[in-house]
């Protein structure tokens, strides 16, 4: 409309025009017909849609694959599943398409106009508050402190403490890591320094800190949590924002050098947050309790450090119940009646709930309880009453919720862009109903993506992920328990053995309904209440000697579902899609997209490892890192800073919940003491490979000008 | 304001990108300004053994990063620059990039520079070539023009990105759905061939069909294409590319090699009827761009595709600054080209760079899908 104004107030003779804008009306707009006018849109709307399809298609398909083929039983709730993944790919069109309309042109417009108008301290100053504000809007933490929910206070106290106490602290230190490195990156497009000395001056300095921290036992705990800070606080809204304005700024306040300068932004947004944790565990470290056998901690000779980490009395005896063992709880509550009492508490529904958590009885029992506490919970008889199960398909509550966060993560920060756009540089995006509608798309598409994540995507690789230990671990599996009541001792059966001994077995209906003998154990059986208590057992889904072909299978998956998750990650396309244009279509998007995903799943596979074997990351990290340092010493100065911010952009909405529960999975499975590490692996490596991507890239190149040269001096 | 048009030389230079070091330093040593610089790639056939060597030849292609240059002199100049350009760059050994100039007739506030360069002898010049330029859909459905060029070996496409704009942005917001993203193919070819290529890459590279993109040729001066066509695997001691550049390098001329027979030569020496329209090409700062395409659209242009370059500078204190520019390409019918340059130069005068630039060249049979 304003269009058709200016349009006609120029045509009525404003001759001499005041400003250039005038010109931008478009006078004669073209009517078209409805008619018309659908299958264009069905048309976009498909090519769109089946996109992101294809995109998903692999890591549904694989997690299917895997429940099913491996895992032997069929996705539950498959009706909520199916529609979460529809969701999932509906709102990843959406979310992308609202990128590349609106907010990667706004982020370059105000890219391209800030350098003119602006000086470098105004620039940097825009640079932190973006980076403290894309930290503070986009909540990754969150998704740290749940692969720490296995943390303890008496393991790694540091740990602890930063996760559950200083969680402010974190994010905080977090936020002004980002900040900082936004705002070194804005100064070095405008003064066009390499990424270089910041990559050869800020990687071994992080590594060193990593191998001092290694010597201290607090320290050591915390080292997979920086690394992974890493990884995570670059979110997908921050990606192409942060990348189109670095476009924007290093095009305006060009050198001579290069096709891609504009990257490498990212890049220090990763390695930034590593140190400020660093530092922050470094201060922390002073004031915190050294780790202590579990027994000690909960000792009362101990309260006073204890009650440093953990604020109250009964926050520490849910500790005991929710991460500690039975030694724990016995320590914990001093004497024995107390002990006693507080586990017949756990019949009272509501002091369950507070010494449990959101853990059902039924998951202590089989996780945490020893034998001696079931037969103890047993006797009192708990009704399996399991206090309807919180029903998080709650459909309307998740995509409001969701909405909520992605309301949050986009519009702070493209408030922040319009007003510094409009009051800062009196400039407006080049078409202006185009990036309107374009955050009006990325607002839709992140909450419909975001809940089709929680609702399909994240329970589906939950039900992959958490039985996978199953698979490496030799030992029947306990599926659950029964009380057979009242039980007859005329339903028990002998048999006799080749070697002529008896055992003594009775008919349980297995889930197909076929009677199959089981074991009868004597000391379960309860002669005054007629009362059998049976252990549904699963056996192992490979025999013990199987093991290595479990362990493979492992890998197999983790491999798979790194490589399948990134390929569907929304800000890595933005990201090739930015390479594409930039290369000229010599990298493309595809190639780019292909790369890294195929990093992340070697990553995910050393992770794993990590995980399985429980080796410290520092192992890990330090020669890949070296690796790392090497080739980018002999690449490009352009590749290297595509690579080194291809490994900030992998870890999005997608794959942390993926990754999560796989590595929740696999470190429950093992009793280990964090998941961490695994997304600090799913950076490194997918910059190792596009790095070794762009060097073959480059010879290839070369061989053509080298094979000339040959010929010229032959002559 | 009335701003009269001069007559001057396009230089356009398409080097490798490993070469771009060179290329400055060249540049700087002759004494020219300022270039015009766009990121593009270089398609060639790559020939390499299938796989195990089981399979026999595999033909691929493979891209190789480039960058075109373009520079404006006066027109005497033309002749000694390209050879001095040609020997600094060993141009004539494949694979290193293409140079030519084409006459324009030009308007702008700037100066031609003046330079001192010698007059070389530069009759190995190749004077009988034709540039087709091909501007196609990014993702569009028919098959890509440097594919077709190279199966055909028509020469070595140099591809580059560019945003279509016209009809487009008259939509409203339902212009979305249709992706502005356009691929821009320069092609040189000899010019006795250039008709029935361009009928061949028409057929081949269905451009006939509607959304199937625009085809054009113009005429160039001088210059010298890069004949390496087909990289990989090679089976004798000079590959026929090689054996190609040195016969036009002895005849001088390309004439020799003529494929179609019967189609009427449009080449330079051609009957300067036959060139009905004309390509208008602008270079302007980035924040002009939008409104230079507004007026020449509503001066009767049917649209412009706008690509980025940016303006690098190679003397005193800002060697080494760029600054990111616009160029923009319409082709138009010959009746149109003083209206247009006359709305186009009126918008661009009252805008606050001085820094813009309008040229003019013929073009002759411009092809598009017309709907009937």
């Amino acid at each position: 409309m304003v269009g058709a104004w200016l349009g006609e107030v120029f045509q009525d003779g404003m001759r001499r025009p005041v400003s250039i804008r005038c010109y931008m009306a478009r006078p004669r707009r073209i009517k078209i017909p409805i008619g018309t006018a659908l299958p264009m849109i069905w048309n976009y709307a498909r090519t769109r849609i089946g996109e992101q399809l294809r995109a998903v298609a692999f890591i549904i398909v694989y997690l299917v694959a895997f429940k099913i083929l491996v895992l032997n039983t069929p996705p539950a709730n498959a009706l909520q599943l199916s529609a979460g993944i529809g969701m999932v790919v509906l709102g990843l069109a959406f979310f992308l398409e609202g990128l590349f309309l609106g907010l990667m042109p706004l982020g370059e417009r105000v890219g391209l106009q800030l350098p003119q108008r602006c000086n470098i301290a105004v620039i940097m100053f825009f640079g932190l508050l973006l980076g403290v504000g894309a930290t503070l809007a986009e909540p990754a933490i969150a998704s740290l402190r749940l692969a720490g929910i296995t943390v303890t206070p008496w393991g790694t106290p540091l740990l602890f403490r930063l996760l559950e106490l200083e969680t402010n602290g974190l994010v905080m230190a977090v936020g002004a890591g980002v900040g900082v490195a936004v705002a070194f990156g804005m100064a070095r497009f405008h003064f066009g320094i390499s990424i270089r000395p910041f990559i050869f001056t800020m990687v071994p300095l992080l590594l060193g800190l990593s191998v001092w921290f290694a010597r201290d036992p607090n320290l050591a705990g915390i080292i997979n949590l920086a690394w992974d800070t890493g990884g995570v606080t670059t979110g997908p809204v921050t990606v192409p924002l942060v990348l189109a304005m670095g476009i924007g700024i290093s095009r305006s306040a060009g050198r001579n050098t290069g096709t891609a300068s504009g990257f490498g932004v990212v890049t220090l947004a990763s390695l930034f947050p590593i140190l400020a944790v660093m530092l922050l565990g470094v201060y922390l470290n002073v004031s915190t309790p050294q780790p202590v056998s579990i027994a000690d901690f909960f000792a009362p000779a101990n309260r006073s450090n204890a009650l440093k980490l953990v604020p109250s009395e009964e926050k520490l005896a849910a500790i005991a119940f929710q991460r500690g063992d039975e030694a724990a709880r016995r320590a914990c509550y001093g004497s024995e009646e107390k002990y006693a009492a507080a586990l017949h508490s756990l019949a009272d529904q509501e002091r369950r709930r507070e010494l449990l958590g959101s853990m059902s009885l039924q998951e202590w029992l089989s996780q945490r309880a020893s034998s001696h506490e079931r037969a103890t919970v047993a006797a009192i008889k708990v009704l399996p009453n399991q206090a309807k199960q919180a029903n998080n398909s709650d459909f309307a509550k998740v995509v409001k919720n969701e909405s909520g966060l992605a309301v949050r993560a986009i519009i702070p920060l493209v408030l922040l862009l319009v007003i510094v756009l409009l009051v800062l540089l009196r400039d407006r995006p080049r078409r202006p109903d185009e990036v309107v509608l374009g955050i009006v798309f990325a607002l839709v598409g992140m909450a419909i993506l975001t809940s089709g994540i929680r609702l399909g995507l994240a329970p589906l690789g939950d039900q992959v992920g958490r039985p996978l230990p199953q698979v490496f671990r030799s030992e029947t599996h306990e599926e659950g328990r029964v009380i057979l009541e009242p039980f007859e001792p005329e339903s028990v059966l002998t048999a006799f053995n080749q070697n002529g001994e008896a055992g003594r077995f009775f008919y349980f209906k297995d889930r197909t309904g076929t009677p199959r003998p089981v074991p009868f154990e004597s000391e379960r059986y309860d002669a005054v209440n007629r009362r059998y208590e049976h252990i549904v057992e699963r056996p192992p889904l490979f025999g013990p000697e199987l093991t290595l072909v479990g362990i493979a299978l492992v890998f197999i998956f983790a491999f798979g579902m790194g490589y399948g998750s990134t390929v569907a990650e929304p800000s890595l396309s933005a990201l090739g899609a930015t390479v594409e244009e930039l290369t000229v279509g010599m990298v493309t998007r595809v190639g780019v997209v292909r790369t890294v995903s195929l990093g992340v799943g070697i990553g995910l596979l050393a992770g794993v490892s990590r995980i399985l074997y429980n080796f410290s990351v520092i192992w890990l990290l330090i020669p890949v890192y070296l690796a790392v340092l090497v080739l980018t010493w002999f690449s490009e100065d352009d590749f290297a800073s595509i690579a080194w911010d291809s490994g900030g952009v992998t870890t999005g909405p997608i794959t942390v919940p993926l990754i999560l529960a796989m590595g929740l999975g696999i470190g429950g499975g093992l009793n280990v003491i964090d998941g961490f590490g695994i997304v600090a692996m799913a950076s490194v490596f997918p910059i190792l490979t596009m790095l070794v991507y762009g060097i073959m890239v480059q010879r290839r190149q070369r061989e053509i000008l080298e094979a000339d040269r040959e010929e010229t001096h032959a002559v | 304001m009335q701003f009269e048009p001069r007559e001057a030389a396009r230089i356009t230079l398409m080097t490798h990108h490993g070469l771009s070091g060179r290329v400055v330093e060249l540049f700087t040593a002759l004494g020219i300004p300022a270039v015009l610089v766009e990121n593009a790639r270089c398609v060639r056939q790559n020939v390499r053994a299938g796989f195990w060597g089981l399979s026999g030849l595999r033909m691929g292609f493979s891209d190789a990063a480039s960058e075109i240059y373009r520079l404006t002199v006066k027109r005497e100049l033309a002749a000694p620059l390209l050879c001095r350009l040609i020997e600094g760059l060993e141009l004539r050994t494949p694979g290193r990039g293409a140079i030519y100039a084409q006459d324009v007739s030009e308007i702008s506030q700037r100066v031609l520079p003046d330079l001192q360069l010698e007059q070389v002898k530069s009759e190995w010049l190749l004077k009988d070539l034709t540039l087709i330029t091909g501007i196609q859909t990014k993702s569009g459905g028919g098959e890509n023009l440097y594919k077709v060029a190279l199966k055909l070996g028509a020469g070595v496409p140099v591809v580059g990105l560019g945003i279509g704009t016209g009809i487009r942005d008259r939509l409203g917001l339902l212009r979305i759905t249709i992706s502005p993203e356009k691929e821009m193919v320069y092609l040189m070819v000899p010019g006795h061939d250039a008709n029935g290529l361009q009928r061949l890459l028409i057929e081949e590279g269905h451009v006939d069909r509607p959304g199937g993109g625009f085809l054009y040729q113009t005429p160039v001066q001088a210059g010298i294409v890069d004949p390496l066509l087909r990289i990989g695997r090679q089976e004798h001691a000079a590959s026929i590319e090689q054996i190609i550049a040195a016969i036009d390098d002895l005849k001088k001329n390309t004439a020799w090699r003529k494929r179609f027979f019967g189609v009427e030569d449009i080449s330079s020496n051609g009957a300067a009827a036959s060139f009905s329209h004309r390509e208008i090409t602008f270079f302007c700062h980035e924040e002009m761009g939008d409104s230079l395409v507004e007026a020449a659209m509503q001066a009767g242009a049917a649209g412009a595709t706008v690509s980025r370059v940016r303006t690098s500078y190679m003397q005193g204190s800002e060697a080494g600054r760029s600054v990111s520019c616009e160029r923009g390409i319409l082709c138009v019918p010959a009746a149109m080209e003083k209206p247009l340059l006359q709305a186009l130069s009126e918008t661009a005068a009252a805008g606050p760079e001085k820094s813009w630039v309008l040229q003019s060249v013929p073009a002759a049979s411009v092809f598009t899908h017309k709907r009937s």
